[in-house]
């Protein structure tokens, strides 16, 4: 951001003076009174800024991250008003005050995660002497279920409706665009159009999920957007995408008692650790999920019996088709920049994917800002965007230079059986870092609660990636298991603080933990000797 | 169990039967809710009697619980104080500006001023006490 707001400062310069200067020579005495000369310039056009504009931040998207930045920024002083308004899903769904996580991401997902733990655990809880009913005519209430997730889900609409009434940040339910560098057209339900002026601007719109260009996408298909409010039980469903989200979804749909299926183009959740995400599949499986590979869908039509029939290809361009009551899309998401009418100011988008490719979240368009969602080649998770919008309103309005680090940030795939990993994945250590640097180590583990209802335990699964030598800093670690998101979370926060292995094998663990197992990893995939733990019985 | 009253609730405060007989309904009722502003500025603020204001949401379990008890010992004052309720998400900006912020609120209004107000689930003694205040 530095750079760039230099840079500004130095056309500015050039422009009024025509004095060639090169961007990155060492300071001159005449560029230190160049220095000076633009700080005078810049404080006389902050005053009249202030007089100038409506707001001094407006936020374009009140999810994780615009929210994250104008709470801090009124914090800090700002003058701060929040646009957010929600486009129906092609289906017609919508939802209130908060973003994507709040109201079709993190948060229904993780409880319909619970209920499905849940019902779990009632298979389990016979083994432990619980005298429930015959565990096989448990069922869960569809209705029940996104009746309660959707309640709770409309109070953390009001609460932070009410966060944003008592901090003063002006909130308005309009669909916001670029008029000029520092006007924002906002659409009200009602078609009505109101004009706001600010010095700066934050685009935090976030993005929707894609549908493929198929007959019958659009029409029959649903997506994230409409699951967790689904109003019918979703029956048989086919999922297609491999990612975290096709994944999660299946995973819980599966647990509730709904037939599901995976469809995966190439692989399973791109990007991640390729041995722990096959596992992750694996296990999925196991449990019942069925996945179709190398397939891509073709052509959805809606039977007589209201039933979908979809038309799939595989890689030997074979036709299949099957029927199933729900099809639901997790082939990634669209950032929604287009819709920000970028032409209007000369905001630059990534042109494959609309991302923005910020520097320390400031645009080519100087005093527009991004965080989240929207940003190019950054993780797509909820505590990234806040983290760096929080720390973006720090540097706009409470002088601090402190930059946002996106490397190392954790995460955890909510899979019925969890995946947690933070830092490199084997196949980005060995790219980097070459075979013969990097040291693995890896076990399988069984979790003490899984021996009384003899769960099966063949995908706990464990991996350390270090450095071979010197001080054996530890680069990634990865954790298949019950609570990975819990186990993991702790982890982050040791590699931030350069962790390094023997340091790792230093620490005494706590019993009986599954997080205990990263203190007793010691097999290197390089021995060849066997990671399985020894066992008593089985 | 849980269902069954959640319903019982939804059609006790189902607007319907106001739609269809708002005249008559208002007449006789002690109870009524409150469609928007400008309802409750005619039918609150300038209410003759006390009028005590159920802010509620549906989303929330504590208020599905206090409305038909509030309802049942307004009922008995025979229209010396009348109930208002209103839906926080359908109402947002006049819940705001009540500074309602975690729900069920129930405040008391009288020519337009707000007397008295609390938070939460009350039982049954506890809201005749609240009500007898302005009932006199
Ligand atoms: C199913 C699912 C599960 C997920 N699970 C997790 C998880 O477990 N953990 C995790 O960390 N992340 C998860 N995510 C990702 C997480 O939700 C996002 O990374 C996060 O919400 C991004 O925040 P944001 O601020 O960029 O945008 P968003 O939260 O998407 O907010 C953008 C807001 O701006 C609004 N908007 C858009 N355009 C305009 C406009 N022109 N004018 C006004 N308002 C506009 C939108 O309607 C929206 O309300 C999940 C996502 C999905 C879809
Ligand atoms: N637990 C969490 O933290 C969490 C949970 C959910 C979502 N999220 C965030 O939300 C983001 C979006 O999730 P996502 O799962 O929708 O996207 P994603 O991770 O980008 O995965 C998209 C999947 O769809 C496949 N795909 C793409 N185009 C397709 C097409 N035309 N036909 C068939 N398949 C296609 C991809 O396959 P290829 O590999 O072949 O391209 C990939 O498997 C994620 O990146 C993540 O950051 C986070």
């Amino acid at each position: 951001m530095k750079s760039r707001e230099s840079k500004e400062k130095k056309s500015w310069y050039f422009n009024c003076c025509k004095k060639p200067q090169t961007m990155d020579s060492d300071l001159s005495d005449q560029e230190n009174y160049t220095k000076s000369l633009e700080k005078l310039v810049t404080e006389q056009e902050n005053i009249e800024a202030d007089q100038k504009f409506m707001y001094d931040l407006l936020v374009i998207g009140g999810g994780s991250g615009g929210l994250a930045a104008a709470k801090e920024a009124v914090n800090l002083g700002a003058k701060v008003a929040v646009l957010d308004f929600v486009t129906p899903s092609p289906r017609g769904t919508t939802w209130g005050l908060g973003g994507t996580c709040v109201n079709v991401g993190c948060i229904p997902k993780k409880l319909m995660h619970q209920a499905a733990l849940l019902g779990e655990a009632i298979h389990e809880s016979a083994a432990y002497g619980w005298q429930v009913p015959d565990p096989n005519i448990i069922k869960n209430d569809w209705q029940a279920l996104t009746t309660a997730v959707q309640n709770h889900i409309k109070s953390v609409n009001w609460v932070t409706r009410v966060e944003l009434r008592t901090k003063k940040i002006e909130y308005f339910n309009a669909l916001g665009y670029f008029k000029d560098q520092h006007t924002i057209c906002g659409k009200m339900k009602n078609g009505e159009e109101k004009v706001f002026t600010a010095k700066n601007i934050l685009i935090a719109v976030g993005g929707r999920p894609r549908y493929p260009d198929i007959p019958g996408a659009l029409e029959y298909g649903i997506s994230s957007d409409d699951i967790f409010s689904l109003e019918k039980a979703p029956g048989k469903t086919l999922v297609i995408g491999a990612g975290y989200i096709g994944l999660e979804c299946a995973g819980f749909l599966n647990s509730l008692g709904y037939d599901a299926t995976v469809m995966v183009r190439s692989i399973v959740l791109r990007g991640f650790d390729q041995q722990m995400a096959n596992t992750i599949a694996q296990e999925m499986e196991r449990r019942g999920v069925h996945f179709i590979y190398q397939a891509k869908p073709s052509k959805i039509e809606k039977q007589a019996d209201g039933r979908l029939l979809v038309h799939w290809v595989d890689k030997e361009r074979q036709t299949h088709q099957d029927i199933f009551d729900t099809v639901l899309f997790a082939i990634g998401r669209k950032p929604l920049t287009e819709e920000l009418k970028p032409e209007n100011i000369g905001l630059q988008l990534i042109p494959e994917t609309a991302k923005i490719d910020a520097i320390d979240e400031q645009t080519n368009v100087p005093n527009v800002y991004a965080v989240g969602d929207v940003l190019h080649k950054k993780p797509e998770l909820t505590p990234v965007a806040i983290h760096a919008g929080r720390l973006l309103a720090r540097r706009l309005f409470g002088n601090s230079t402190e930059q946002m680090d996106y490397v190392n940030v954790a995460t955890t795939v909510f899979s019925p059986l969890e995946y947690g990993c933070v830092g490199l994945s084997e196949e980005a250590a060995i790219a980097i870092h070459g075979e013969d640097k990097i040291e693995i180590y890896h076990a399988y583990y069984k979790p003490t609660e899984f021996f009384i209802p003899q769960k099966d335990v063949s995908n706990c699964y464990i991996k350390v990636i270090a450095f071979r030598n010197g001080d054996q800093r530890v680069l990634g670690m990865h954790f298949i298991g019950p609570n990975a998101g819990e186990v993991i979370q702790g982890f982050a926060a040791a590699i931030k603080c350069n962790l390094t292995f023997p340091k790792l094998k230093d620490t005494v663990g706590i019993h009986p933990t599954v997080a205990e197992e990263f203190t007793r990893i010691s097999v290197t995939k390089r021995s060849g000797l066997d990671p399985k733990p020894q066992s008593c019985c089985s | 169990m849980f269902r069954t009253s959640l319903r019982t609730v939804r059609t006790a405060l189902g607007s319907k039967a106001f739609a269809n007989a708002p005249a008559r309904e208002q007449a006789v009722s002690t109870a009524f809710k409150v469609q928007d502003p400008k309802d409750f500025n005619d039918r609150v603020k300038n209410s003759k009697v006390p009028v005590i204001v159920d802010f509620f949401a549906t989303w929330c379990n504590p208020c599905r619980m206090l409305t038909p008890r509030i309802e049942s010992v307004i009922a008995e004052k025979q229209g010396k104080v009348l109930l208002a309720k209103v839906d926080i998400d359908e109402n947002s900006d006049l819940a705001l500006d009540y500074e309602v912020g975690s729900v069920p609120v129930l405040i008391a209004m009288k020519d337009g001023k707000v007397l008295d107000r609390i938070v939460g689930l009350q039982d049954v003694d506890k809201l005749k006490q609240f009500v007898d205040k302005y009932s006199e």
